[in-house]
């Protein structure tokens, strides 16, 4: 009798997503603390995300051709014993029915965990602007990433249609300007016609709107006093 | 004595409620921001609104030069990002549904409340996410179970799509008199709706509904809107974020 779940397949709920919240959970206890130094993308801190576990996924495939071989075997013995496939009710009608559920539950869970890595993916385009951080590169698949740049795309075409930026003004402004503090030497930057220096560490009182994209790449950020 | 909040006041900004643009995108987005599935697009509105921005932003750029009152300009400029918020904002709440249902709103009716760019976003998310799935998983699956829509092809009907959860509770308040009200299919809920007022805010004209009836009235009968009140009714009536918005 052949195995029909591998112990390294946990059980998860219709949906999936029991699957996935336990799997990221447990990942990110075993996973070492972050390294002090590397500071860690403002939008990403509440953002759990885990590497793309190819093993497991992989494992999960090789799974469900090995219920599809066992399925096709015992439909042919069906088929063999010259049983009628739609009324037949013996033991290979039930081992294939197993087959095919373990099947198919085992796509819904790599479709699910495709998915919701796919939902943060694309969050983070409203979050932290069309170039993936540094941290998030090292944990997506090279699919994952091609994902990343095409709904990057897509939602640039609708704002360049719209003719509107829509990555800017995420919260309810309350005043047109506000202080930032900067956290890298961004440089010589042109803000509505007069240039200022923005160094490192300084303070400055900039318009909301101007502010705002380099807050979310993570090189200024809003000084409350 | 006539404090912000007399009556007469109260009659004013009721009037006024409604009646501006700026005041029904504020409703438009309240709606969509609270509404577990998309809404009609609102076209001719958002182009209103879109002119409305550019007169302002004219305005902003002429008092600059005339060298008028920083107070003035600020208040122009201030009353130009609410404005500005509100329609960026909207126009997100509706891609991110996009994002998150795309399939089942270009499968259902749901595909003719878009925008002629919101239906190019639908189709072009659709494609991305199929070519990720299908790269990733479905074409490493055996024979029939490779679809994106079913779990296998002993499915009868799609049954991988995701859909928004539409039998969940929204909040609810009156426009006009509705009058006894049904809510429940057994019919043992009946509720009385009574109009808009915000001084009776605290008496009975604030629901919380079950999403399908409560969708029923919205888009049937155009009384309600969907609102996203916190704080007790009878408390000082809350918006939440909208309480920033110049009126």
């Amino acid at each position: 009798m052949p195995r029909f779940s591998s112990p390294s397949v946990p059980p998860l709920s219709p949906t999936g997503r029991s699957f996935l919240t336990a799997a990221s959970a447990s990942v990110r206890r075993s996973s070492p603390p972050p390294l002090a130094s590397v500071r860690s993308h403002p939008a990403l801190a509440k953002c759990i995300f885990t590497s793309f576990n190819s093993d497991l996924f992989d494992q999960v495939i090789s799974e469900c051709n090995e219920h599809s071989l066992q399925l096709q075997s015992l439909i042919r013995k069906i088929e063999e014993q010259n049983l009628d496939m739609q009324t037949t009710r013996n033991e290979d009608h039930f081992g294939a029915v197993i087959h095919h559920l373990s099947l198919v539950r085992n796509k819904r869970c790599l479709m699910a965990y495709m998915y919701n890595r796919a939902e943060i993916i694309q969050g983070l385009r409203w979050k932290v602007g069309p170039v993936l951080p540094q941290e998030m590169q090292e944990k997506v698949n090279y699919l994952e990433e091609e994902y990343f740049k095409d709904h990057s795309a897509a939602i640039e075409s609708y704002m360049s249609e719209m003719d509107l930026d829509l990555t800017v003004d995420m919260v309810p402004p309350k005043d047109p300007y506000i202080q930032v503090r900067v956290l890298d030497d961004i440089g010589e930057v042109c803000l509505d016609d007069h240039s200022i220096s923005l160094a490192k560490h300084s303070l400055h009182f900039l318009r909301r709107t101007d502010a705002e994209p380099f807050i979310s790449q993570g090189l200024m950020e809003e000084f409350l006093e | 004595m006539s404090g912000p909040w007399s009556e007469e006041a109260e009659e004013d900004a009721s009037l006024l409620a409604g009646t501006t643009d700026v005041e029904l995108i504020k409703r438009a987005w309240r709606n969509e921001k609270a509404a577990p599935e998309i809404l009609q697009f609102e076209g001719p509105l958002v182009l209103r609104v879109r002119e409305q921005i550019q007169l302002l932003e004219e305005t902003v750029e002429e008092s600059t030069e005339n060298g008028s009152n920083d107070l003035v300009v600020s208040l122009y400029q201030m009353d130009l990002d609410r404005t500005l918020f509100l329609l960026r904002s909207y126009l997100r709440i509706r891609l991110q549904k996009i994002e998150k249902y795309m399939i089942h709103i270009s499968k259902t009716n749901l595909w003719n409340r878009l925008s002629e760019q919101e239906k190019k976003f639908t189709k072009r998310c659709t494609e991305i996410m199929e070519k990720l799935l299908e790269q990733s998983v479905l074409a490493r699956l055996p024979y029939g179970y490779k679809s994106f829509l079913k779990q296998s092809i002993s499915s009868e009907e799609d049954d991988m799509v995701p859909e928004p959860q539409l039998d969940t509770f929204v909040f609810c308040k009156a426009k006009d008199a509705v009058g006894a009200f049904q809510l429940d299919d057994s019919g043992d809920e009946i509720v009385d709706l009574v109009a808009d007022d915000l001084l009776n805010i605290g008496q009975s004209n604030l629901h919380l509904l079950r999403g399908a009836k409560g969708r029923g009235i919205v888009h049937c009968k155009h009384l309600l809107d969907y609102g996203v009140f916190v704080g007790v009714p009878g408390d000082n009536l809350n918006y939440s974020e909208t309480s920033y918005c110049l009126n």
